[in-house]
């Protein structure tokens, strides 16, 4: 699709967000409780007793972002089915082993899961939704994330050579 | 104003959550026609080779700040009925300069990342993984953080941080975006020979509209040029002031509790240990600072009354809130001051003559009021209510006086637990007073025996014993005060503060010929609630293990200096943890007359000042079974004052037991 097709309708799904939820859009906190459950399900003394996970109490898959993650999984797939885009793989530059991939793909996940939590959203639920509604803190967090990706590409770059 | 959820307080509904998925379908089908399947296309922005990321963050971001900023302009959207993020400086400067790292390295960010999972990526599942360990390792290393995450500086609009108007701040924004895309599509021409849009009129006309809609801003933005809402709330704050909305009379209050109106949220914002010693019944306390937080869901719904001693915090509190956009909160006129003065002061103390319909009235709401969690029509505690529990003279948890609690014998809400044997208990007690064998809270507990039992079996003993977490516990025992101070380790573990020792125990009752009696209180079960979160004072063998490695936290053995040094011992190993220091319990106390009591505090004091560097060092304490131990963690932290103690209960009998543990 047009790539600013596609812009208008994640804007104008995020301008609905904020109008009927009242909040928008966000897809890093549903990770993290999910991440709190499978913790509380380990040891649950220890997560509820713990400052930040604590605060969500015996339950926190109930929690409307939760329910928007998993919208975004559903509504992919329906895409990506739709598409023909569906293909089960490691995505990687031609010379990269399927190994290397993944381990840069595990450790820029633990590193951007703790940013998320640390800025309190990721993409979404920052760069996208707070920029829009044009917070202060929003804006600075879209401007770093930028600085941040570009100022270490050329360090990881070798995953994506042909 | 249009309803959300977010303002009608109703975002943990199942409508809401079913909005919610709704949405998460249109953003992740948004998200996969952008080609955002793909980490290579999200990565390819960081190498100039794709630019598609910033085309749709960009035009996402700039249609949906127009829709805003329309709806604010017509005010639909109010800081009332939307939730917009606060900004924390560091936290998110911080965070983004890490975030575009991970991204930049995985390829993927999580709504992406999910995006790509639908779509077969196994390097998205790895990631996603990934990101649920960051969170997990971000709840392990939260509280260090410290300031980082608790600088909230609230809601700030960029235009206001730069002092222009809402309306040119968005032409700006909306100029840099389209300048972004035919940078972008320059970028793309170069780099692979065509760009797909540069120069077409689609490009052109997509420009046109965007730069239109946002030169529009201009028009409707009159009444909105800056903090859209704030001018009309201050105005609120104050017409609600004059026509005085924003208190509640004392005698409207005692009314509406007094008949079990639902709609009133009673908010106590003194400290807790003042909370501990009274606060109006059905009040919950709650700090200035989690307000916010935890009224949440009472937002705009029912009445929030706030009260302190006197009126001024709870009005600063009231018009904070307001300004979060909380209409429906109160405060006390007078405080708990005028509270006490104007509705249960006992009309006999009263100078003014009190008509019988309002003295009836006073009676009704000193029933009420000072019944601590009596049942109503419970006739046998009404008729003591003349004389309520008067807890002000004592330090909570702490001491109490044989004189306090043979005036307050009898009086409701008090609970009196007899720690002697029961041939000693049935020849004579503390009339009122309940016996309990001390072993019954102890048993085995994962391996070791002697250990305090798990907190909803203590709950569970103090529901068969009658007690409700805001009576008051009177520990009675003989000379071994480590016995009351251990049912204190149980009561700390429930997490009722409302408890004290006696001090001299049952011989000093005895020697001053205090009244005694031989009948059995009558008990009614009662449900005694295990707390939400678990205490945390209590450390295992693994936490003893880090703190020997870690300098500056001290391990207080308890026990007597033979087995301290090993020259006895009744366990497999003697011997001390290694780096532990001796302090046996037995010093802390000495015999007066004809009962034991603590040393006077200022000669504790000096001894524990020179063994701990400061209040707030970290302490272990332990002896064998943890009995001994619970007295000197009673005299550190509800004498003493000290904040960071912990409690070794497995002790020495686990230690010696485990070999591969070390020994000095």
């Amino acid at each position: 699709m047009n790539p600013y097709y596609a812009g208008v309708l994640l804007g104008i799904t995020l301008l609905l967000s904020y109008l009927i939820l009242g909040a928008g859009l966000g897809a890093s906190s549903g990770i993290a409780r999910v991440g709190a459950s499978i913790e509380l399900l380990l040891a649950p003394a220890r997560t509820l007793a713990s400052e930040y996970f604590g605060n969500w109490g015996q339950h926190p898959l109930k929690y409307y972002l939760v329910f928007m993650l998993a919208g975004v999984f559903f509504g992919g797939l329906i895409s990506a089915l739709l598409a023909n885009r569906c293909d089960v793989k490691v995505e990687r530059g031609a010379t990269c082993s399927s190994q290397k991939r993944l381990r840069f793909a595990l450790a820029g996940g633990i590193i951007a899961g703790f940013a998320s939590r640390l800025a309190n959203g990721c993409t979404s639920g920052q760069a996208l939704t707070g920029s829009a509604a044009l917070i202060t803190g929003s804006l600075l967090f879209l401007i770093f994330m930028f600085a941040g990706g570009y100022s270490i590409a050329w360090f990881v770059r070798r995953q994506w050579d042909d | 104003m249009i309803e959300t959820f977010f303002g009608s307080g109703t975002l943990d509904t199942p409508a809401a959550f079913l909005a919610s998925l709704l949405i998460g379908i249109a953003f992740g089908m948004a998200l996969e026609q952008a080609g955002f399947g793909s980490s290579r296309r999200l990565a390819g922005i960081f190498y100039f080779r794709d630019m598609t990321v910033l085309k749709v963050m960009f035009t996402a971001v700039v249609v949906a700040m127009l829709g805003i900023c329309y709806a604010k302009a017509f005010g639909w959207v109010t800081l009332e009925n939307v939730y917009f993020l606060h900004t924390l400086y560091a936290a998110q400067i911080l965070g983004g300069v890490l975030f575009g790292a991970g991204f930049v390295m995985s390829g993927w960010c999580p709504g992406t990342g999910a995006v790509g999972l639908a779509s077969g990526k196994i390097d998205a599942l790895v990631f996603l993984m990934g990101a649920a360990g960051g969170s997990m390792l971000y709840n392990e290393v939260y509280p260090i953080l410290g300031s980082i995450t608790t600088a909230d500086r609230g809601v700030i609009f960029a235009y206001d941080s730069l002092g222009v108007s809402e309306a040119s701040f968005a032409f700006f924004l909306t100029l840099i975006a389209v300048g972004c895309f035919w940078g972008s599509e320059y970028i793309e021409k170069k780099r692979h020979g065509k760009g797909e849009q540069w120069g077409t009129p689609f490009l052109k006309a997509f420009s046109a509209v965007l730069i239109v809609g946002a030169f529009g801003l201009f028009a409707v933005a009159g009444q909105s040029t800056s903090a859209f809402s704030k001018a009309a709330q201050e105005t609120g704050l104050l017409d609600g002031l004059q026509a005085g909305l924003d208190h509640i009379e004392p005698q409207e209050l005692a009314d509406r509790l007094l008949a079990g109106d639902p709609s009133v949220k009673l908010v106590d914002i003194r400290t807790p240990v003042e909370f501990a010693q009274f606060h109006i019944r059905s009040a919950m306390n709650i700090q200035v600072g989690d307000l916010p937080a935890s009224l949440a869901s009472h937002k705009n719904q029912g009445l929030i009354v706030l009260y302190s001693n006197g009126m001024t915090h709870p009005a600063q509190a009231r018009d904070s809130l307001f300004r979060l956009g909380f209409n429906n909160v109160y405060f006390l006129t007078d405080g708990l001051e005028g509270f006490l003065k104007t509705c249960l002061k006992p009309v006999s103390l009263r100078p003014e003559p009190v008509s019988r319909a309002l003295a009836s009235k006073i009676n009704a709401w000193r029933a009420f009021f000072f019944a601590l969690a009596i049942p109503a029509g419970d006739s046998a505690a009404t008729a003591n209510l003349s004389s309520a529990l008067d807890l002000s003279p004592l330090k909570i948890p702490g001491l109490v006086e044989t004189d306090w609690l043979n005036t307050n014998l009898g009086k409701p809400g008090l609970k009196i637990i007899d720690l002697r044997t029961q041939p000693e208990y049935n020849s004579g007690h503390i009339p009122g007073s309940l016996s309990l064998n001390l072993e019954s809270l102890r048993g085995l507990v994962r391996g070791v025996p002697s250990s305090l039992l798990p907190v909803a079996m203590l709950a569970e003993h103090f529901s068969l014993m009658g007690v409700r977490p805001d009576d008051f516990v009177v520990l009675v025992c003989t000379d071994k005060l480590q016995d009351a101070t251990l049912v204190g380790m149980a009561c700390e573990r429930l997490q009722h503060s409302r408890y004290g020792m006696l001090r001299g125990g049952f011989p000093k009752w005895q020697a001053e010929k205090c009244p005694l009696d031989t009948i059995f209180p009558s008990i009614k079960p009662s449900h005694y609630p295990v707390p939400e979160r678990p205490e945390t004072f209590t450390v295992t063998a693994r936490e003893v293990l880090t703190a020997i490695n870690k300098p500056g936290t001290i391990i207080l053995d308890v026990r007597s200096a033979d087995y301290f040094t090993g020259k006895k011992q009744d366990e497999a190993r003697g011997g001390h943890i290694p780096g532990a220091i001796n302090r046996p319990f037995s010093e802390d106390v000495a015999t007066v007359d004809t009962y034991n009591a603590f040393k006077p505090i200022d000669a504790l004091r000096g001894i524990y000042g020179k063994l701990i560097p400061t209040k707030e060092t970290p302490v272990i304490v332990h002896c064998r079974t943890g009995h001994q131990a619970s007295q000197t963690y009673f005299v550190l932290v509800r004498l003493l004052g000290y904040s960071d103690v912990t409690w070794y209960d497995a002790g020495w009998t686990e230690w010696a037991a485990r070999p591969e543990f070390p020994v000095e």
